[in-house]
């Protein structure tokens, strides 16, 4: 973390994919503690930008540090205190939760009878302890979400980067994630970067949103601000009257 | 109504020719127009030209018309094996289950998926068969003088035996595919499969190569004339005898009939009845046996259980994180059913060959050393090393990569708890082959020892060069793939130059600068200096070669990507 209490700071920061633009000139501050909603339209960029922040992939221009730390030339300890559930889940489907687990913290340079502990707390917290066992190619995805997000957590990282976290889930355990964000939020000051689509989780959870479109930060303010500045009543209308995406009766039935 | 087979075989097709996609109408014509101009012209020509050239067809006649029954049964066995199995093998490594559900949920029989997929395949496999069929029949042809009648017969039967043998090998797929494709488990053991089906293929090819005269006397024996591959080939000879222009007498033709042993007649009624037999118990069948019920593949869940002594014993021997990625990596690897099959393919293939070579020795009336098949027995422990651990069971999915590189150097600490796993299982792939050969050309003890050794450093060294190549050019566990293509080829090369590269070098000595360097290391170590080369820097250069791979699949591995 910086001496300010900013744990993301980025200048111009830029990732084209030939003739694709990205992310483009991006300028974000992110402050410790606060949980930052990132959203945008599917391709706006979101996923590029973590992957960036997280040290996964080398950005075209621009510059930016996470927790203090350079994103250019400090990755490995940018991951050693950050943790990343990716979008898609990349589980092994022939080990268990357990064993899955056990390997992403191993991974972290943590094992034996504390990691283990932890694990069980994990797992018995996100309503698989009956399933720890099985193979996670028996699992459903929202269970397979579950486990990526005991995984995500297991290290104890100060900044958490969400990418789509609810999208696999049922309203239950959305709810309950929903709550541990919050939880850890307020009582370990851990920092969340939100990706998602879901506007109604980000109204509720979020403290601060940017809205990506295109690759370019369009707005950046807390839910409130943007849904008075928009002159609408909640953040999904915000949404579309930013981003757009807002289809007449007859469009809808104009492929007939 | 639409026709749901002819859009099911239409869509087989775009699959097949979907490489040329572009232009696919114009290049499939072309390339039918090319075949049967090469059929009926070009491949008749030049085979005749080609032979000609090397000797008289007047010398070679007879010997040609005495090998013909028997490599046209030769033939068959290939062409069976090409149509049966390579389409089913292929068809194991991706279970397509989900299509299946699309067809069935939009009220398609399942008459007509197998209608459809087996149309579908029928121009590709037949183009196939149009240019590789002349290749081998031609000489005979020409040998006969079969006359053009003869020849379209000869033709038809081959076409009557290829769209047969399709319909079995698609009626089969289909089953497989919707009886192992509702769980994980069966997706598993379908790949499994794969490799039980490669090796049944593996080994007659591995036959033809090193005793083809043992064989031909093999497809002589009367158990053959029960292979439905048999009746087609025999059904050609005798079109070829019957319609021949050479005027063939009758103790000639006798002759042949004490050879082939069934009549013309039998034959094709074997070759009909078992076409036939196949369509309507295939279309009778396929609502039967092909019916997909929704929740079977929820159903399967596997528990695992308590850990065995092997992962009881790495985790007390190495503690810390390193262990428990060690530990984790074993499990996964050896949870999956395929990768267990290719260790077992691995080494009955290397078992297998000392054997073949020792048979060949034996029919020749020779005697076969360990030291003489030394070189080839170290590239097939090679080869041991290599097909478990090369281009699959390494990453699921490229999701799979982001987790592992999102912690601190966990790339890093990913390949060495793989490659510890890699020398741990390199005990017993090593094993089995080496006490196979030391116990079958009866090895003193301490040379029996030395070979043990010397196949774990060359297994060890094997892994690291997979390994290394695979993290250089990961394919996700998609065996199509042309990344999983090169790596294994490119494994397989590397590993197998490697080996004999201390030959080559010794050779390049000898004839460039006048060493002899087998003589050279005879004089240092006072030891053999073919087996030195062999047992000893054939495997170091390959540890070499894989530390060298090993670090460059890590770099890739761990890049950032940009």
């Amino acid at each position: 973390m910086t001496g300010n209490g900013i744990v993301i700071q980025t200048e111009a920061l830029n990732k084209t994919f030939g003739p694709v633009r990205a992310v483009v000139d991006l300028d974000l501050e992110v402050r410790a503690g606060s949980r930052f909603g990132f959203l945008g339209p599917n391709g706006a960029g979101k996923t590029t930008t973590v992957r960036i922040l997280s040290g996964l992939l080398k950005q075209t221009s621009g510059r930016g540090k996470v927790c203090g730390l350079d994103i250019d030339t400090q990755r490995d300890e940018i991951k050693a205190i950050t943790g990343l559930l990716p979008e898609s889940p990349g589980l092994y489907s022939k080990l268990s939760a357990v064993e899955f687990l056990e390997f992403i913290g191993a991974l972290n340079d943590h094992n034996g009878e504390s990691l283990m502990k932890r694990i069980d707390a994990l797992l018995g917290m996100l309503g698989l302890e009956g399933r720890q066992d099985d193979l996670l190619e028996s699992y459903s995805s929202g269970m397979k979400q579950k486990v990526l997000v005991a995984s995500t957590l297991l290290h104890e990282p100060k900044l958490v980067f969400l990418d789509e976290p609810t999208s696999r889930l049922d309203p239950s355990a959305s709810a309950l994630v929903k709550d541990l964000i919050l939880v850890l939020a307020e009582e370990t000051e851990t920092s969340f970067f939100i990706c998602t689509h879901m506007t109604s989780f980000a109204e509720d959870v979020c403290d601060v949103i940017g809205i990506l479109n295109e690759g370019e930060l369009v707005t950046l303010g807390s839910p409130e601000d943007i849904i008075q500045a928009a002159h609408v009543s909640d953040l999904e209308e915000a949404y579309l009257q930013i981003v757009g995406g807002q289809v007449d009766r007859e469009a809808l039935l104009a492929w007939r | 109504m639409t026709r749901k087979w002819l859009s099911i075989a239409k869509a087989e097709f775009y699959v097949l020719t979907s490489s040329f996609r572009s232009h696919r109408t114009v290049t499939v014509a072309s390339m039918y127009a090319l075949a049967i101009v090469w059929a009926a012209y070009l491949a008749p020509t030049i085979m005749g030209f080609i032979i000609q050239s090397l000797i008289p067809m007047s010398q070679i006649r007879l010997l040609l018309m005495s090998m013909f029954p028997g490599l046209m049964r030769t033939v068959m066995l290939f062409l069976w094996i090409l149509l049966l199995l390579y389409p089913l093998s292929f068809a194991l490594q991706e279970i397509k289950i989900g299509q299946w559900e699309i067809f069935l949920s939009n009220n398609v029989r399942t008459k007509d998926i197998i209608i459809g997929t087996f149309a579908g395949k029928i121009p590709f496999y037949g183009l196939v068969v149009v240019i590789l069929a002349p290749l081998m029949i031609s000489p005979f042809m020409l040998a006969f003088e079969v006359s053009f009648l003869g020849q379209a017969l000869v033709y038809s039967a081959i076409a009557a035996m290829v769209l047969s043998t399709i319909w079995l090998s698609n009626f089969v797929t289909a089953l497989v595919q919707a009886r192992l494709g509702d769980s994980p488990r069966g997706n598993d053991i379908a790949k499994a499969l794969t490799f039980v089906i490669a090796l049944i293929v593996i080994v007659p090819m591995y036959g033809v190569m090193f005793f083809m005269p043992v064989l031909s006397d093999i497809l002589g024996m009367n158990a053959f004339l029960l292979m439905p591959f048999t009746w087609p080939a025999d059904l050609v000879s005798w079109i070829a005898i019957a319609f021949n222009g050479i005027g063939l007498t009758g103790s000639q033709i006798l002759g042949f009939g004490a050879i082939l042993q069934l009549d013309m007649w039998t034959s094709l009624l074997l070759t009909a009845a078992f076409g036939l037999v196949w369509v309507p118990i295939a279309l009778s069948a396929a609502d039967r046996v092909f019916t997909i019920s929704a929740g079977v593949r929820t159903e399967t869940v596997t528990t695992v259980g308590r850990e065995n002594f092997v992962i009881r014993g790495v985790r007390r021997a190495a503690k810390g994180s390193f262990g428990a990625l060690t530990v984790v990596s074993l499990k996964d690897f050896g949870r999956k059913v395929q990768n267990i099959s290719k260790i077992l393919y691995g080494v009955v293939l290397a078992v297998v060959l000392p054997i073949i070579m020792s048979q060949i020795a034996v029919y020749d009336g020779d005697t076969v050393t360990a030291m003489d098949i030394l070189p080839m027995i170290g590239i097939m422990i090679g080869v041991v090393g290599v097909f478990p651990f090369a281009g699959t069971g390494f990453l699921e999915s490229k999701d799979q990569l982001w987790i592992i590189r999102s912690a601190p150097s966990g790339a890093s600490r990913f390949m060495r708890a793989r490659l510890a796993s890699g020398f741990l299982l390199a005990f017993p792939l090593s094993l089995a082959p080496s006490v196979v050969v030391s116990v079958m050309f009866a090895l003193e003890p301490l040379m029996a020892l030395q070979m043990i050794a010397s196949s774990y450093i060359i297994v060890c060294g094997a892994v690291m060069v997979s390994m290394g190549m695979t993290a250089q050019n990961p394919n996700y566990e998609d065996t199509k793939s042309p990344a999983h293509q090169s790596v294994l080829i490119g494994s397989m090369l590397l590993t197998q130059f490697t080996l004999i590269a201390p030959l080559f070098i010794d050779i390049f000595f000898s004839i460039a600068l006048d060493v002899n360097i087998f003589r050279v290391i005879e004089n240092i170590f006072g030891v053999d200096g073919f087996w030195f080369t062999q047992a000893i820097m054939g495997p170091v250069a390959l540890l070499l070669m894989g530390g060298l791979m090993l670090f460059l699949g890590v770099r890739s591995l761990g890049k950032v990507e940009v």
